[in-house]
């Protein structure tokens, strides 16, 4: 939206995209007082975006994702661990696991139960608590470091550029799972560990991004006047240049979310994220993994359909919102 | 070109010490005594301290990291606490299946080319929403899960179904060549691993592919090239081709150097032996010297693969300066 904004600024039609602005031209034409219609860099992304389905389906799956997620997540202290589900998703029930099984789906159970006869869909659904905290929690502490380096480094130059570029540059080369697997070693297992080192990787992808968008705005007129008007450096930079340079920045956050849950369903997969009695999904995939090879299907299959549902509303967006905000994909 | 090149190992070798550094402080900060622990459950004080001062873990961190570093120089990883084995011949003997498991991911994913090219002439066809509806899907499947029901599926399910055992459930088979597989069932047991990699790739390869191919025809060398009454046929074949092409070679590129560093979760999921598992296991029994030297060699392998890459773009591309 920002650089929207900034090449169209030089544009002979201020504000308007070029369709608008060749019909309002045609307008002008014939009538010099038309006057036209501006559109804020929000409403034209958003214009952009609607076109694309697959964005939009993604959009529809991050809104029920982050509504059921909050739901969970102010329900998990309030029903002591048992969050908002049909079912008490640890209550164990043998009746429904006969033969240590589990029971396929069934009206009453539609994601079937596991091998001690809780209920799949409960634990499913307390399990979003956990997708929603590492989506949020892990992408915001690196966004907050991104969001301090990256201007700091775009900025001021120099040195400290170098400092900080060759300091990303090490995190972007280090292997990422082997980094997270360190980590989860150095801190132990349990949830809050996977946020830090998720989180503590992520910053090097926001600092790059924000740098070269800094990098592109700070020699733009407005910064100019900003600074011939006595504006300090910090203002300059988080009223000014940041909030023009946000575009990729959010592109960015719609994917490392998706990045994000994928991570902590791999960690607690390989037994060293969430410990029980807590549920992720990726927990449910390897705690079930042998009875998927017994033949009972339905406990691997569901929590894994969720985890890549949820990770292509994110892919899907982030992609739509990219092509929406790049000013070289208008028409 | 040269000064390129020269600025570019420069940044390269600061990035290993910043890379093997973090990995010295995360070793030493890993909870838990390596000493004890190779002493065993019933050592004595004395046995503990004695293979203390044998592995130099009574020195301070940077004595020890100094240590390292001057045997690394000097092509010595160090030796596995637990194997008796050097950590060089442990890479050199897993090396074989990742390499293996690399070429093949990065061959199946290279399909996403003439996919991505198709779509993208085609755009706002059927196909075209089919294939990137799909693309996007499977792209969302995290690795570890699209491994699982390979596993379940033509490692199991087949077998019971054709009464027969095509692909093994787990493992590498004898592995003795580099490149290509030694035998039968290796090559067998390669099937779902690479395919588990690759597919998931296929679907990047050919959103990224169509991206880049929509870019390159919407631009004016190709309007000229319509302009100048070509057919469709040479414009798309010969002028629109390359250069949508190139910047997709360069994520297989890297690609393949993320992989030649060992792909930890599908290794794991197949229990394939390769870099990745060897480093996986090493972090579970806390072998420091494994986990420093697999680090250390993952890195190097994908630092250089982007390097070439880089190097590669600016040879077929002569619009890109090295030199800036």
């Amino acid at each position: 939206m920002a650089s929207d904004e900034h090449d169209r600024g030089r544009e002979p039609v201020t504000g308007l995209t070029e369709v608008e602005g060749a019909a309002a031209g045609a307008a002008v034409a014939a009538a010099p007082a038309a006057a036209p219609k501006v559109l804020s860099p929000w409403s034209d992304t958003w214009r952009r975006l609607k076109k694309n389905k697959l964005a939009l389906i993604g959009l529809g799956i991050i809104a029920v994702f982050i509504v059921v997620g909050i739901v969970q997540v102010i329900a998990y202290p309030l029903t002591d661990g048992r969050g908002l589900t049909p079912y008490d998703p640890n209550a164990e029930n043998y009746s429904l696991s006969p033969t240590g099984h589990g029971s396929s789906p069934s009206l009453s159970h539609p994601m079937g139960t596991d091998y001690l006869g809780r209920d799949i869909l409960s634990r499913a659904l307390v399990a979003t608590r956990i997708s929603l905290l590492v989506g949020v929690i892990a992408v915001a502490i690196g966004l907050i470091i991104g969001l301090i380096l990256g201007p700091i480094s775009g900025y001021y130059g120099g040195f400290v550029d170098t400092v900080i570029m060759r300091l990303a540059d090490i995190f972007f080369a280090y292997p990422y799972i082997l980094f997270v697997l360190l980590i989860m070693t150095v801190l132990g297992p349990g949830f809050v560990n996977v946020f830090l080192a998720i989180g503590i990787l992520g910053w090097a992808s926001f600092a790059r991004i924000v740098r070269g968008q800094v990098l592109s705005v700070k020699s733009m007129e407005y910064v100019e006047a900003a600074r011939a008007q006595g504006a300090s450096d910090l203002r300059i930079i988080f009223r000014h240049v940041l909030p023009n340079s946000m575009a990729p920045v959010y592109v960015t956050i719609a994917m490392s979310v998706g990045g994000a849950i994928v991570t902590e369903a791999a960690m607690s997969f390989l037994g060293i994220g969430v410990q029980p009695p807590n549920a992720s999904w990726g927990k449910m995939i390897s705690d079930y993994l042998n009875y998927l090879f017994a033949g009972s299907w339905w406990m691997v299959l569901f929590p894994s359909v969720l985890l890549t549902v949820t990770v292509f509303g994110f892919i899907s967006f982030g992609n739509g919102l990219r092509d929406a905000t790049d000013p070289r994909l208008k028409e | 070109m040269l000064t390129y090149i020269v600025r570019r190992l420069l940044q390269l070798f600061i990035v290993l010490f910043g890379v093997s550094i973090i990995t010295f402080v995360m070793l030493y900060v890993i909870p838990g005594d390596p000493a004890r622990m190779l002493a065993g459950k019933n050592a004595t004080e004395e046995k503990i301290q004695e293979i203390r001062v044998q592995k130099g873990l009574d020195k301070p961190i940077y004595i020890q990291y100094g240590k390292w570093l001057g045997g690394v120089l000097q092509g010595d990883l160090g030796e596995s606490y637990y194997l008796q084995q050097s950590v060089g011949s442990m890479i050199v003997e897993n090396a074989p299946n990742t390499i293996q498991l690399a070429l093949a991911a990065v061959l199946i994913e290279l399909l996403g080319v003439p996919l991505g090219i198709y779509s993208a002439l085609r755009q706002y066809s059927f196909w075209d929403t089919t294939l990137t509806t799909a693309a996007l899907i499977v792209w969302g499947i995290p690795v570890f899960v699209l491994g699982v029901f390979m596993q379940w599926f033509f490692g199991l399910k087949l077998d019971q179904w054709l009464g027969v055992d095509i692909f093994p459930l787990t493992g590498a088979g004898d592995n003795v060549l580099w490149v290509i597989p030694a035998s039968w069932e290796s090559l067998m047991s390669l099937v779902l691993p690479a395919v588990t990699l690759g597919v998931i790739e296929v679907a990047y390869i050919s959103y990224m592919q169509r991206a880049s191919m929509l870019e390159v025809i919407r631009s004016d060398y190709i309007r000229t090239a319509r302009a100048k009454g070509l057919s469709e046929r040479v414009v798309v074949g010969k002028h629109a081709l390359k250069n949508a092409v190139i910047p997709v070679m360069t994520i297989a590129g890297i690609d393949l150097g993320a992989l030649l560093g060992g792909a930890i979760l599908t290794e794991t999921v197949f229990a394939r032996p390769g870099i990745g598992l060897m480093i996986y296991e090493a972090i579970g029994r806390r072998d420091a010297p494994v986990i420093a030297g697999g680090v250390l060699f993952a890195t190097v392998v994908y630092v250089f693969a982007n390097l070439f890459v880089d190097l590669g773009y600016a040879a077929v591309d002569p619009r890109i300066r090295l030199e800036e």
